[in-house]
């Protein structure tokens, strides 16, 4: 499975929310796609999943335009904060219809979701709480088993314990039945060890796709005696400055080769790895 | 990856849905006429036919689902489903239900009239229901609530195939125009949408006009100085169907879905 998207443009009326987007998911791998809000990662994720026409640029999904093309929108799960306030079935006559349309759909593994998330199989959905709505996108989503499975932020209505089962069962499910699974959010430091890959784009445009591991080396915080630190961080770009009597902690962004860290190691600072959601602030942080 | 055509599925399933719909609406439709029979009882009245009741009622029960049809656009699309399939499904699954609930309507309706007039002794009305064209005063309002209320009948017991076919006719209308107008609203602004309100019962007033010329039933008078033979009515009334079916599908093809 690969996805390539070219030079992607998407205009609504007066509003550009996506500009010339070009990016390439190739691999079964977890995708944290980052933005703040407004970015653009819902419009990017509804032509993705042929919920919307690009107003210009291409799109591909195995070498095929995804757009209204009936073997590819059938392995292409879109799960987003959806309203279901006019659903009068029941968990179960829900997900037997979806199952009729996605031939991946495994329901043994979706009742298994359903006692962990403990929903009522025979209440109707609309009296469904929002949290219990987010676990049910869940459950859809994962239990549908689409080669490429998009959450667009469905986690946000539920409470911290049942995020986190659902961390624990996509990263299960991920080991048995590998997918291009797209995770966008703003949850990042909940969610950043669950990615293999980060995407951010900002206001629209293509920021930057890399490797979680190489993205986070990209960034360090030293710690030490206040003189010391400022020496050693004055010729880089410092993200965030912290400081308690005479220590003091700078984030820097840059990587630090070999010889930098080890001098900063010599003169007794600490180097520590800066997480990904500092790092997401700062690159995505107004001038 | 197994590919399977989905239009088939879509078709069954949206047909399904619609069809228990129904039930509920002849269902009630029932009830209502059962009322009828006893109270027509009790004053020694004649009532309708359980037929004629379903045949006036159900153009605007196909009108109200035909509306509500479009958002079974968002649902598929949402499990994988393309535009195409949803509008061929929707199509295959409309025209069925017209064929179903005559159908349904004449058996319930001759089941009832037997048990009238072997138990009940009630006389049932003659169906007349095209004569009340012509006691409206003619304007294009009244002509338009008047479609919409008369369609052209047939009466079940002169010719039942023919009379079946125009209730299947007349409701099938009736759901595509409602198709259309949720479609256009779906698709567009507002504006548009009662602009399409309009385009509808345009259509609506223009097909019950084309097919009592077709059957020689009476027309509103504004209408009858144009007396069209049928090799151009029937053909008339087939084109406005196809281009209602046609914009719908433009309609649908390349829309955003909704979130």
């Amino acid at each position: 499975m690969n996805i390539k998207v070219k030079n992607l443009s998407l205009t609504y009326r007066n509003h550009v929310a996506l500009k010339d987007i070009t990016l390439e998911l190739s691999g079964e791998k977890i995708y944290g796609l980052l933005g703040r809000n407004g970015a653009g990662k819902t419009s990017l994720l509804s032509v993705l999943a042929s919920f919307r026409e690009a107003s210009s640029g291409s799109i591909t999904i195995n070498g095929e335009e995804p757009f209204e093309n009936a073997k590819i929108m059938q392995q292409v799960a879109f799960m987003y904060d959806k309203d279901y306030k006019d659903e009068s079935d029941n968990v179960k006559d829900m997900l037997q219809d979806i199952q009729r349309y996605r031939p991946n759909f495994d329901m043994d593994y979706a009742e298994y979701l359903i006692e962990k998330f403990k929903l009522n199989k025979k209440k109707p959905v609309k009296q469904f709480s929002k949290g219990m709505q987010s676990a049910l996108n869940v459950i859809i989503g994962l239990s549908t088993r689409a080669p490429v499975t998009i959450f667009d932020e469905v986690y946000l209505g539920m409470d911290a314990p049942s995020r986190d089962i659902f961390y624990k069962e996509l990263l299960k499910d991920q080991q048995n039945h590998p997918r291009i699974m797209i995770l966008s959010t703003h949850l990042v430091s909940e969610m950043d060890y669950l990615f293999d890959e980060v995407i951010i784009i900002n206001k629209g445009k293509f920021l930057l796709q890399e490797e979680y591991n190489s993205l986070i080396s990209k960034g360090a915080t030293i710690t030490g005696n206040r003189e010391l630190v400022d020496n050693f961080v004055q010729a880089k770009e410092q993200i965030n400055v912290q400081q308690l009597g005479d220590t003091k902690s700078v984030m820097i962004y840059g990587e630090l080769d070999d010889h930098e860290r080890n001098t900063a190691l010599a003169k007794g600072l600490e180097v520590a790895p800066v997480s990904l959601h500092d790092l997401f602030v700062h690159l995505t942080e107004e001038e | 990856m197994k590919q399977t055509t989905t239009f088939p599925k879509v078709a069954k399933d949206m047909f399904l849905v619609q069809l228990y719909w129904a039930f509920g609406f002849l269902g009630i439709m029932l009830v209502i006429h059962i009322v009828k029979i006893i109270t027509a009882f009790i004053q020694g009245n004649e009532v309708d036919s359980y037929y004629n009741s379903v045949f006036v009622a159900a153009n605007i029960f196909m009108l109200v689902i035909g509306l509500i049809s479009v958002y079974f656009l968002p649902h598929y699309a949402g499990n994988g489903v393309t535009r195409k399939d949803y509008f061929k499904g929707g199509l295959l699954a409309s025209i069925g239900l017209s064929v179903v609930i005559p159908i349904i309507a004449i058996c319930i309706s001759v089941i009832g009239q037997f048990i009238l007039k072997n138990m009940a002794n009630i006389g049932l009305k003659e169906p007349n229901l095209n004569e009340v064209v012509l006691d409206i005063d003619s304007n294009i309002i009244g002509d338009i609530v008047q479609s919409v209320i008369l369609t052209p009948f047939v009466d079940p017991g002169s010719n039942w195939i023919l009379a079946i076919g125009l209730f299947s006719l007349n409701i099938f209308m009736y759901y595509l125009v409602g198709w259309f107008i949720s479609a256009s609203f779906y698709r567009y602004d507002t504006i548009t949408g009662l602009g399409s309100i309009l385009l509808g019962l345009i259509s609506l007033t223009l097909v019950d006009v084309l097919i009592r010329m077709s059957l020689n039933l009476p027309v509103a008078d504004r209408f009858s100085s144009l007396d069209l033979p049928a090799v151009i009515t029937i053909p008339g009334i087939f084109v406005i169907i196809v281009i209602i079916i046609w914009i719908i599908r433009v309609l649908t093809k390349r829309v955003s879905i909704k979130m």
